[in-house]
């Protein structure tokens, strides 16, 4: 590539990124100011939005009640998911291909749509919607996804380790603890990061499936339609950025457990 | 054991949670579909009075507009995909995976926030757009939103991140040697393109396509917060029907209709797809 060449496709990825964390950014922007009408630039900068934030229990109830759904669903997701990759990726049965497309078909499907007609067989059922279906909603579209996550790790592992530790008289359980799983871990991990970030951050089954209790996004989402105020954006900053912590304390504590065990494995 | 009865045994508990959390839920709206309209009771009369009603008293707009909206869209997000798939594919190393990290960074943070952003972004007058260009250049502009383009807009920003992982799982499909080989052999830039380039990658463009394709269909949240009033996209129409019109055999009997659609693009794509193939690398 020559000179022109390369600085035009620099140019092409700034653009593409630039673009994708601008409205991110804007909302940051927003929530510097306190006053009733959004004018930027603003006259007068402060954090007073935040202040009225963490002064409101609601802001409270909103966190809690996304990181109990949030938490579940990955725990039980992972749980799930790992027993369903095996499946997916490491054994050879007749049925897997069948069953490796009907795993990724709920990925395939719109989720308000899996929204509405879950609400519906809630209630046909007889179920009173609370965060709990939400956790079950979240889960029909999110397992999936994790099984596919972890089934990436299991076909880069050679089953004949487990067949070598065997013959050099480990136990069943043995052999679990100390080769596959330490294998797996990895995708485990990701997996449930995987899981958490996007329950956090789920909108579309959420609004139809939480009944009287509210998740973040939906909170935001009512808030943003009708009355707006800087207190809405303090609350999305925040709960943003409490996923980005999430995320980074997870991803350095691979990169750690990784370069401890050296850079034998690939991701 | 033999892997015929571990893989049976270790795929129950996934396919028994989707029997359960997916197949009944659609079996449950397609009975619902079949009910009498306004009735809210499951019962063995059967009646298609509510697909008529469909076809017939003007549901077409929302359909057609959630299916038009879906396809610009996923076009649109091909489009922006392709080159940046081929670039950070070039580019490589370290550089590349902070770059494609970024972009996927997005669809972890929830679509309220995002939507919400590129509302404050677009804002007229004391947008973050429309100030700052005031108040540096001096220069007055309009806003797209509250129009079909902001939703249009809306919906491309939602769905790139998730076209663009898919693509890039196809670039990585295309062997490099079997471009040069082509150019070797006289092929010009754009037959290269049509002949080498999009055949071999045609995998993830597929799954990136239908992914966008599929999300788009159903979704809500563009057009609530960008779009105003101007449009009534497919899932709120049914949500409608459902909430004010208390009429849950129609929303159910258009419900069934938009998953009949989604399947007539999803299941012929996955057949032919190599799960496999694709993941395993």
């Amino acid at each position: 590539m020559n000179r022109a060449a390369r600085y035009l496709c620099g140019l092409w990825l700034g653009v593409i990124v630039t673009l994708l964390y601008l409205p991110i950014l804007s909302v940051g922007l927003a929530s510097l100011a306190n006053t009733r009408y959004m004018r930027f630039p603003h006259r007068d900068w402060s954090l007073g939005a935040y202040a009225d934030a963490l002064n409101q229990h609601e802001t409270l109830v909103l966190h809690l009640t996304s990181l109990k759904v949030a938490l579940v669903v990955s725990v039980l997701s992972v749980a799930l998911a790992t027993l369903g990759a095996m499946a997916f990726a490491r054994y050879d049965w007749t049925g897997r291909s069948l069953f490796q497309k009907m795993v990724v078909l709920p990925i395939f499907f719109p989720q308000p749509v899996l929204g509405l007609a879950l609400l519906l067989f809630f209630t046909a059922i007889g179920i009173t919607p609370s965060w709990k279906t939400a956790v079950f909603a979240h889960m029909v579209w999110v397992l999936p996804i994790v099984t596919l996550v972890i089934s990436i790790r299991l076909f880069g592992y050679d089953p004949a380790q487990e067949d070598a530790a065997r013959d050099l008289g480990a136990s069943r359980w043995q052999v679990l603890r100390e080769v596959t799983l330490p294998h797996l871990s990895p995708g485990l991990v990701s997996g449930g990061l995987f899981a958490f970030l996007l329950s956090w951050s789920n909108l579309p089954l959420s609004v139809f499936t939480t009944g009287a209790d509210t998740t973040l996004p939906e909170w935001l989402f009512s808030r943003v339609a009708t009355n707006y105020a800087p207190v809405v954006s303090a609350i999305a900053v925040i709960a943003t950025l409490a996923s980005v912590a999430a995320g980074l304390v997870v991803i350095a504590g691979l990169r750690l457990r990784r370069s401890r065990r050296g850079a034998g494995s690939p991701v | 054991m033999n892997q015929q009865r571990l893989g049976l045994l270790f795929m129950a508990p996934v396919a028994l949670f989707l029997l359960v959390g997916f197949v009944s839920p659609i079996v449950i709206v397609g009975w619902y579909s079949l009910m009498e309209p306004r009735s809210f009771e499951l019962t063995t009369v059967f009646t298609l009075a509510n697909y008529r009603t469909a076809f017939t008293e003007g549901y077409e707009a929302p359909f057609f507009w959630s299916l038009g909206g879906a396809a610009v869209t996923t076009l649109t997000c091909l489009l922006l995909a392709w080159p940046t798939a081929r670039i950070l594919h070039a580019l490589a190393g370290r550089g590349a995976a902070v770059i494609t990290a970024l972009i996927a960074a997005p669809i972890f943070i929830s679509e309220s926030v995002r939507l919400f952003g590129m509302s404050l972004f677009l804002m007229p007058g004391g947008g973050i757009l429309a100030g700052t260009l005031r108040t540096l250049f001096d220069v007055n502009i309009g806003s797209v939103l509250n129009t079909k383009l902001g939703v249009y807009l809306g919906l491309v920003y939602v769905h790139f991140p998730f076209v663009l992982f898919p693509v890039l799982l196809g670039v990585a499909l295309i062997p490099p040697d079997r471009i040069d080989a082509a150019r070797d052999l006289g092929a010009s830039r754009w037959q290269v393109l049509r002949e080498i380039e999009l055949p071999l990658a045609l995998p993830g463009l597929v799954i990136g396509g239908l992914l966008a394709f599929v999300l788009c269909i159903g979704a809500n949240a563009e057009a609530a917060i960008l779009g105003g009033q101007t449009v009534t996209v497919l899932t709120r129409a049914i949500e409608q029907r459902f909430s004010y019109a208390q009429d849950w055999p129609m929303g159910a009997a258009l419900t069934i209709l938009v998953i009949a659609m989604t399947a007539v693009f999803v299941f012929p794509a996955l057949a032919r797809l190599d799960l496999n193939r694709l993941i395993r690398r």
